[in-house]
């Protein structure tokens, strides 16, 4: 697992705050309803600092944030390079 | 039966409801004006004036009447929010059927749960047509029973042929129904607010002239869910009506990136908004300020606060935030608005500089005598309330105490009880359900079940009577959660509560919800039966629930029916657990 992906993880247990809970890079978070949609962008701003790329709205679902792994994945695939 | 003397609207008559119909008003616009501009991203979007959009919309009705639909048939649209899902909307009305739209499914609900909900409402609407665009999932709508005479359509993106066949003139006239809207997110109650073009155009009339709309200045920024009232109403028909231009992106494209609403408002230079309390400081909170200065929000005239109680605190942070970038001060409002009225009832003054008015009251006698005594800003053990406006012409509001006695007196100004309203833009029932229309309306009165009180000639509203859930603005009922909920094997049926419990860093209520086990060994698996109930909420209507309770038997209180009673409950449980007591207005209310 990459440092960004661990930081993102970490990222997520944070906003779930719920003792005890553990995640890895395959979690599912929007389906099993970890996560709700007014969190999404969470998600999407930490994902935009840690690849340092800008995610256009309108390309991406909340079931490409999925999960962590799934997460960067998407950035790849949509991910602009920050002006 | 007694009204308020202050809140005593005055009549008028203007230039909408000229139109004999919502089809007239459309055809009257002005060809070459942009109408609706679907907002993508800043390198994608797309732009309709209203000859082309009338074009496309006749497209669809030549379309729906070869499949058979003719006056009085009610067609479901379920499509993604887009330019075709409004020209297919429209296009049903053209042929003087009764469109409806619902929510798209998203991925996150189980196919099985939204193919029962979707026979449901279909069952409901006897519909002749339900209208689903090219990329539907499949497994959405195999197997589901739509009846013998309901067909499902496929729908083109309008562009198709026919689009310069001219329409035999519109029988319908103004007691027609013009379309069904639905008051709740969540399928499984699914009322429809059957409207008639008056209804809307009176509603429409109103709202032209408290906002002063100019059709040729004025644009509108939306990205409400067409299926909601905020959505369907101040956002399409309203322009739709006074050619006004719209700007609209997509409900879940804007959650995922709030910061575009700056963004579109800035390059569109739009003029009108609404949006529910939470949205006012999720824009601020999630957009980073090193890039507010990018942004200029000096054309925006009014963004009207709506469909959840208005916060002051919410209203000021937005202000607060983006008054540098050209926020106008007076230029954030309120708005008092249900399905059921067509839309608004109140609308705040947008003359007035400061905004809606902010008042304080005494807590002890808020609390005990449930009356608002006002005292000065600032003083210990005060409450605050904002206003939501002053009532729209046509439209009449009375506080009822708790009673639905014919006879239950008017409450005076200052006493807290149900909102009852009355207006010439009501709907006329629950589509096919005389049932739930019975117990809504009586003596002409709809019993919106929200308590408030009127003070000044301004209607303050603090909460929910009845037990509906407002998250981000959408309805939810709690009977749908607990249903889901009560199905796990672990937990006892139906001994489960769900509820709303404000949550002040969002702005908008979480779904709290608890639940008792069948055995109280059971609690010793409690994190793993968490995960199945989230699981099995999500699975069923879409939604996460913020915090489950998982209780031992006989916790829940139970009313002398032997059912859960959510109110004394809710109290019970806010009672042991402090940390959800942030600045509600049960805590102020109980």
């Amino acid at each position: 697992m990459t440092a960004e992906a661990q930081q993102m993880i970490e990222h997520i247990v944070g906003l779930i705050r719920k003792p005890g809970l553990t995640i890895d890079e395959n979690t599912p978070l929007v389906s099993s309803g970890l996560i709700d949609s007014m969190a999404l962008v969470d998600l999407l701003l930490k994902l935009e600092e840690l690849t340092h790329m800008r995610i256009p709205p309108g390309k991406v679902q909340p079931k490409d944030l999925e999960t962590v792994a799934r997460m960067f994945a998407t950035a790849q695939r949509v991910g602009k390079t920050r002006k | 039966m007694s009204r308020i003397p202050p809140l005593a609207p005055a009549t008028m008559t203007g230039s909408v409801t000229r139109f004999r119909n919502l089809i007239e008003a459309l055809a009257a616009a002005p060809g070459d004006r942009p109408f609706v501009t679907a907002w993508i991203d800043e390198n994608e979007r797309e732009t309709v004036t209203f000859a082309e959009f009338r074009s496309r919309a006749r497209s669809q009705a030549n379309v729906l009447r070869d499949h058979g639909v003719i006056v009085g048939d009610r067609v479901i649209i379920i499509m993604p929010q887009s330019i075709s899902a409004m020209t297919t909307f429209v296009g049903a009305m053209m042929l003087g059927a009764v469109p409806a739209f619902l929510a798209y499914p998203n991925f996150k609900v189980e196919p099985s749960k939204y193919r029962t909900g979707l026979a449901g409402v279909t069952a409901n609407l006897r519909a002749k047509i339900v209208v689903i665009d090219q990329e539907f999932p499949d497994d959405m709508l195999g197997h589901v029973s739509l009846g013998e005479k309901t067909r499902l359509l496929r729908a083109s993106d309008g562009r198709g042929p026919g689009g310069e066949e001219e329409l035999p003139e519109l029988e319908s006239h103004a007691e027609s129904l013009a379309f069904i809207q639905h008051s709740a997110g969540t399928t499984g109650l699914q009322k429809g607010v059957a409207l008639t073009h008056a209804a809307v155009l009176n509603q429409l009339e109103h709202l032209t002239h408290v906002l002063k709309i100019d059709g040729a200045t004025d644009c509108v920024y939306s990205w409400l869910p067409l299926y909601h009232d905020m959505g369907l109403i101040a956002c399409f028909m309203l322009p739709m009506v006074c050619h006004t231009p719209v700007v609209m992106q997509s409900p879940l494209d804007w959650v995922m990136h709030p910061e575009t609403m700056l963004q579109i408002i800035s390059e569109c230079k739009c003029t009108l908004a609404w949006m529910p309390n939470f949205a006012f400081q999720f824009v601020p909170r999630r957009t980073p300020p090193s890039r507010w200065t990018q942004y200029d929000l000096s054309s925006a005239r009014a963004l009207i606060n709506c469909s959840e109680p208005v916060r002051s605190s919410s209203m000021q942070e937005f202000h607060n935030a983006f008054a540098t970038i050209g926020l106008k001060s007076g230029v954030l409002q309120s708005s008092y608005a249900m399905a059921e009225n067509v839309f608004a009832v109140t609308q705040s003054d947008i003359n007035r500089a400061s905004g809606p008015p902010r008042i304080w009251a005494d807590g002890q006698r808020f609390r005990s005598a449930h009356l608002v005594v006002p005292v000065a800003e600032g003083t210990p053990g005060a409450v605050s309330f904002t206003s939501s406006g002053r009532l729209l012409p046509g439209n009449e509001v009375r506080i009822a105490a708790d009673s639905r006695s014919l006879f239950a007196p008017a409450l005076a100004p200052g006493h807290i009880g149900e909102i009852l309203a009355k207006s010439d833009s009501l709907f006329t029932g629950y589509y096919n359900r005389p049932d739930l229309t019975a117990e809504a309306i009586v003596d002409g009165w709809y019993y919106t079940g929200d308590l408030g009180f009127c003070l000044e000639d301004e209607l303050y509203v603090i909460g929910r009577k009845k037990d509906l859930l407002i998250v981000g603005g959408e309805n939810l009922y709690p009977q749908d959660i607990e249903e889901i909920v009560a199905s796990h094997p672990a937990i006892h049926d139906g001994r489960v509560v769900a509820m709303g419990v404000y949550n002040p860093d969002l702005g908008t209520d979480d779904i709290v919800v608890v639940a008792e086990v069948e055995r109280k060994e059971l609690l010793a698996n409690s994190a793993e039966i968490e995960r199945e109930l989230r699981n099995l909420v999500v699975a069923g209507i879409g939604v996460a629930v913020r915090t489950i309770f998982l209780m031992p038997p006989k916790w829940i209180v139970k009313s002398t029916a032997g059912k859960a009673a959510r109110s004394t409950t809710r109290e019970k449980l806010l009672k042991e657990h402090p940390e959800l007591n942030v600045e509600s207005w049960e805590s102020k209310f109980a």
